[in-house]
């Protein structure tokens, strides 16, 4: 029998295509010219892995197998007392609420994409991410269930994702890619996010739950990793297939890096906030985070992609200027509106407030250090602090207008930007969600922005009570966690444990 | 720049002022304030009296803060819609000039927020 | 620390998710139903698709067929990712024996010449047949609408790229990898005329805008028609002749068409129950893709079997089939 190299046999086992006679190409494959990519010829792609379905199914399969029994030994040995400290929880709760839903929404877009492209390589490429991202949401429902079972804000993900004010932010970043043309779609998310902003959420999530006892979800995330790694060599095989197809690609790719690299790092505000606030013990601070792997990492493969006349977007200065201030800004938002969130949030003990101290020596002790400890005086007082009214949100990203001129050298004052648009103003947060509102404005006007969306009457009413129904968020899902329910069980959980440790 | 689609790309702007039920939507914001972590937004009749807007609105937003009592209401710098301004507390908001989305701002000298940052 | 408390003193608060609850009651749910139900957003999207601006971005106006709830299209094999990857996974080792047990027995070299023939130029332009299958159903994970029946599409889909890349093997195995035998096979799926009806209802199909006349087309006529012709029928023919390659080559798809005909039986019965409308309308599409179907078949069925007429018994089996899902036939 004839040798054949791995390489030659991969391409025989999906070099499956044919170009139709019997249909014209631009109907078989409506979406592959609108968005002005060129491609002079598909069988230049380059495969990033090659993985046939025989494998796949082996390797995956396996894979699961392993992960549901540390699953089910995790929910039979009620794991969930081994975590450091009930807190954390609400990491996981986000998760489930913010990510897993987008993890769905990045396996029907990558289906999209597989039927779309017109090259066989890169249509069997997505399939498999599209597998692989249903594979997320699955085993996270899965994973996250047993939570669900013992904790407030878990219950009911699906109808928060799609209708509660902060989760507008990753639904709205996504919605955005999913309704974007195939070649924008794996910049977005194969790229931007998989590729350059991929560890800012895992690393947080996943270490985050190693240190703090969540055995599960350290599972699940390694389980994941692997799949991980063949996403963001897709992501990055793509973006150098446009750019080698034609010259006239790389503005339109530069554009779009320069939105979805700034879409993501917005929403990563969230993680940002999450990881140096809800994690009791946590491996690093967002700062740390972002210096490795954006501005190291990040900033080496600019200089790779300089070739094909790409640059780092003109902003980074304004993330560099952030990163100091950022999930601080975050964390009084949510602090704020936390009546009308399915987490809990809180004023950190002085432990946690001495660790943000060190770890943003500039800023954490002269701005933030003493908000928090007004808000501890409030609360000690009985008063904790809930704003009673909604705030303004940016008409891009969706996250209230906390942000502020931290790069323009004032970092108390907010930020505020406007654009007109047929007549009306439009708000943002910052220069790059003006800037990408203003070229793509017929899309952006038609965000649903929840507090707006609210005011009309479409959200159950006008009180906080009715908008909650309308949520369904139910007592214990929200507020501080001081008093919730969440806290008393875990003290109770923690009681018995200890009372019959001592009575061995 | 516009969106490049399959088709004609509706405009469906969801938040034109039609929807809002004969209120315009008002964005209340105290400057270097950051307790209050963002600017507040409001749906309001645009017959309101903008000294309304100060006694009956405002302190639903910042009435937790620790110096909203101590405004000297006679030192405020108002801005609107980036604009400096000036107030008639007897006039309504449209009279002021005040229009859908638009934001007014308040600063307030002397009062630099706790611990004197900002905050 | 291992912490041993007994489950009465660790009470769960709930047993499932609000929306299964909502459905079924605060119990204990299988894995299978928290995977799915209601897992797709439904409301307050955000931006229409750049790509079909009159729609939102999951709308359930991209079939004429109606639900009142669209997680009715229920896998009666309940798979969700890990469940459907650990049965492939499994299907592969007998798989493997199958092959190396064609390699070891040198069932290649006493294989009947004109078998064959027959096999690379009949059986290989499979590959592109799956092909257009696998991209069919992976547009109907696209613009379908409720995680139940789309994420059982996307398995589906990949089930026909694992069905493309046999052939591929059995292809390169009978020709000792010459990839000649495949470009051989996509040139009698470009221009034998045998194949060509085949490929223009394919190609047909692959423009039709509403995604459950697809979904008929694809997964019921148009497969209903070819897998019985090659996987059944040619494979006993041959069997019978004393060739049992092409039986254990393939046993893996035949299996697999036997296990998705009840996945895709009731996703017709399923969405015809529901209202007369829809019944009208699967009846229809049905009986137009079935008649295409068959003309298309029979040329194939002609050279395979030596009888064009096997095409209308085959059919004949998947009108069976359809009426006793619900349809008229």
């Amino acid at each position: 029998m004839a040798r054949m190299t791995l390489k030659e046999r991969y391409h025989h086992m999906t070099r499956l295509g044919w170009q139709p006679t019997y249909q014209p190409m631009e109907k078989v494959y409506p979406q592959a010219t609108y968005e002005g990519i060129k491609v002079r010829n598909w069988d230049d792609w380059e495969d990033p892995f090659r993985m046939t379905m025989e494998a796949y199914w082996k390797y995956q399969g396996e894979k699961e197998r392993k992960l549901y029994a540390i699953m089910d030994s995790f929910a039979q040995n009620n794991g969930h007392l081994n975590l450091s400290d009930a807190r954390y929880v609400n990491a996981l709760k986000l998760f489930l609420q913010g990510v897993t839903p987008l993890e769905y929404q990045a396996h029907r877009g990558f289906a999209r994409q597989a039927r779309q492209f017109p090259g066989e390589g890169a249509s069997v490429a997505c399939h498999m991410q599209s597998l692989d991202e249903l594979r997320h949401t699955q085993t996270q429902i899965h994973t996250l269930s047993h939570y669900n079972k013992y904790f407030d804000g878990f219950h009911d993900f699906t109808r928060w994702h799609d209708r509660v004010w902060y989760l507008s932010v990753p639904k709205s970043f996504f919605d955005d890619a999913s309704t974007a043309g195939p070649f924008e779609f794996i910049v977005s998310v194969g790229f931007s996010f998989e590729f350059v902003l991929t560890n800012l959420l895992f690393v947080p999530f996943m270490s985050g739950a190693a240190y703090n006892g969540d055995m599960s979800t350290v599972t699940f995330g390694f389980s994941a990793q692997s799949d991980e790694s063949r996403h963001m060599t897709l992501g990055l095989q793509a973006v150098k297939f446009m750019l080698e197809q034609h010259e006239d690609n790389v503005p339109i790719v530069q554009q779009w890096i320069d939105k979805w690299l700034w879409r993501g790092y917005r929403v990563l505000s969230l993680v940002a906030a999450m990881q140096d606030y809800m994690l009791p013990e946590s491996p690093m601070s967002w700062k740390e985070a972002w210096e490795i792997y954006f501005e190291e990492n990040g900033g080496a493969l600019f200089q790779d992609l300089e070739r094909y006349g790409i640059r780092m977007p003109d902003y980074a200065p304004i993330c560099a200027a952030e990163k100091d201030h950022l999930s601080h800004q975050v964390w009084g938002i949510l602090y704020n509106h936390t009546a009308a969130a399915a987490f809990h949030t809180w004023v950190p003990d002085e432990r946690k407030m001495d660790w943000l101290s060190a770890k943003y020596p500039d800023t954490f002790d002269k701005y933030y250090r003493p908000r928090l400890e007004y808000w501890r005086e409030l609360e000690q007082k009985g008063e904790r602090y809930y704003s009673q009214t909604l705030p303004l949100i940016c008409q891009t990203c969706q996250i209230p207008m906390g942000f502020t001129e931290v790069a323009n050298g004032d970092p108390m004052q907010v930020a505020y930007r406007s654009t007109e648009y047929n007549g009306d103003r439009y708000h943002f947060c910052s220069d790059p969600c003006q800037a990408i509102f203003e070229r793509e404005p017929e899309k952006f006007v038609h965000a649903w922005l929840p507090p707006q969306q609210i005011f009309q009457g479409n959200c159950g009413g006008a009180s906080l009570e009715d908008v909650l129904k309308w949520y369904n968020i139910q007592p214990g899902d929200n507020l501080d966690y001081a008093g919730s329910p969440d806290e008393q069980r875990w003290l109770e959980w923690k009681g018995l444990a200890a009372a019959r440790e001592a009575a061995e | 720049m516009t969106v490049n689609s399959i088709g004609e790309y509706p405009v469906l702007p969801r938040d034109v002022v039609d929807n809002f039920h004969g209120n315009i939507f008002v964005v209340l914001g105290w400057d270097k304030h950051m307790m209050i972590s963002s600017p507040m937004a409001f749906p309001l009749p645009p017959d309101m009296p903008f000294g309304a807007l100060v006694q009956e609105v405002m302190p639903a937003a910042f009435g937790p803060h620790p110096e909203w009592g101590e405004i000297d209401w006679a030192t405020v710098e108002w801005t609107l819609d980036g604009e400096p301004f000036t107030p008639d507390m007897e006039k309504s908001l449209a009279d002021n000039g005040i229009g859908h989305k638009s934001v007014i701002r308040l600063r307030t000298p002397g009062l630099d927020g706790i611990a004197g940052v900002g905050i | 620390m291992q912490i041993d408390i007994k489950a009465r003193e660790i009470k769960p608060v709930r047993q499932t998710y609000t929306h299964l609850k909502e459905r079924f009651g605060d119990k204990p749910m299988s894995r299978y139903q928290e995977a799915i139900y209601d897992v797709q957003a439904r409301e307050n999207f955000h931006y229409r698709p750049t790509w079909e601006p009159d729609r939102e971005l999951f709308d359930p106006a991209r079939t004429r067929i109606t639900m009142g709830d669209w997680y009715k299209f229920l896998d009666p094999r309940q798979y969700y990712y890990g469940a459907y990857c650990i049965t492939r996974g499994r299907q592969q080792d007998s798989v493997e024996q199958n092959f190396r047990f064609v390699e070891k027995r040198g069932l290649v070299a006493a294989m009947r010449d004109e078998n064959r023939a027959l096999v690379l130029t009949h059986v290989v332009p499979l590959r592109h047949y799956e092909w257009g299958a696998y991209l069919n159903n992976n547009q109907i994970c696209h613009r379908g609408y409720g995680t139940a029946l789309t994420a059982a599409a996307q398995f589906h889909a990949a089930d026909r790229l694992g069905n493309a890349q046999y052939l591929t093997r059995m292809a390169l195995l009978l020709t000792g990898n010459d990839p000649a035998a495949l470009e051989a096979g996509h040139g009698a799926w470009m221009d034998n005329d045998a194949w060509q009806p085949l490929r223009r209802l394919m190609e047909d199909s692959l423009v039709v805008e509403d995604w459950f006349e697809l979904f008929v087309a694809q997964n019921i006529a148009m497969d209903g028609l070819v897998h019985p012709l090659f996987f059944d029928r040619l494979e006993k023919k041959m069997t019978s002749q004393g060739d049992a390659l092409l039986a254990m080559l393939t046993e893996f798809t035949a299996e697999w068409f036997a296990e998705e005909k009840r996945w895709a039986d009731r996703q017709i019965q399923v969405a015809a129950a529901e209202n007369p409308e829809n019944k009208a309308l699967l009846s229809g599409w049905y009986g137009k893709w079935r008649d295409l179907a068959v003309e298309a078949a029979k040329p194939l069925a002609g050279a395979v079997l030596g009888d064009a007429g096997e095409a209308e018994a085959i059919a004949a089996d998947m009108d069976a089939r359809m009426r006793k899902a619900g349809l008229e036939v």
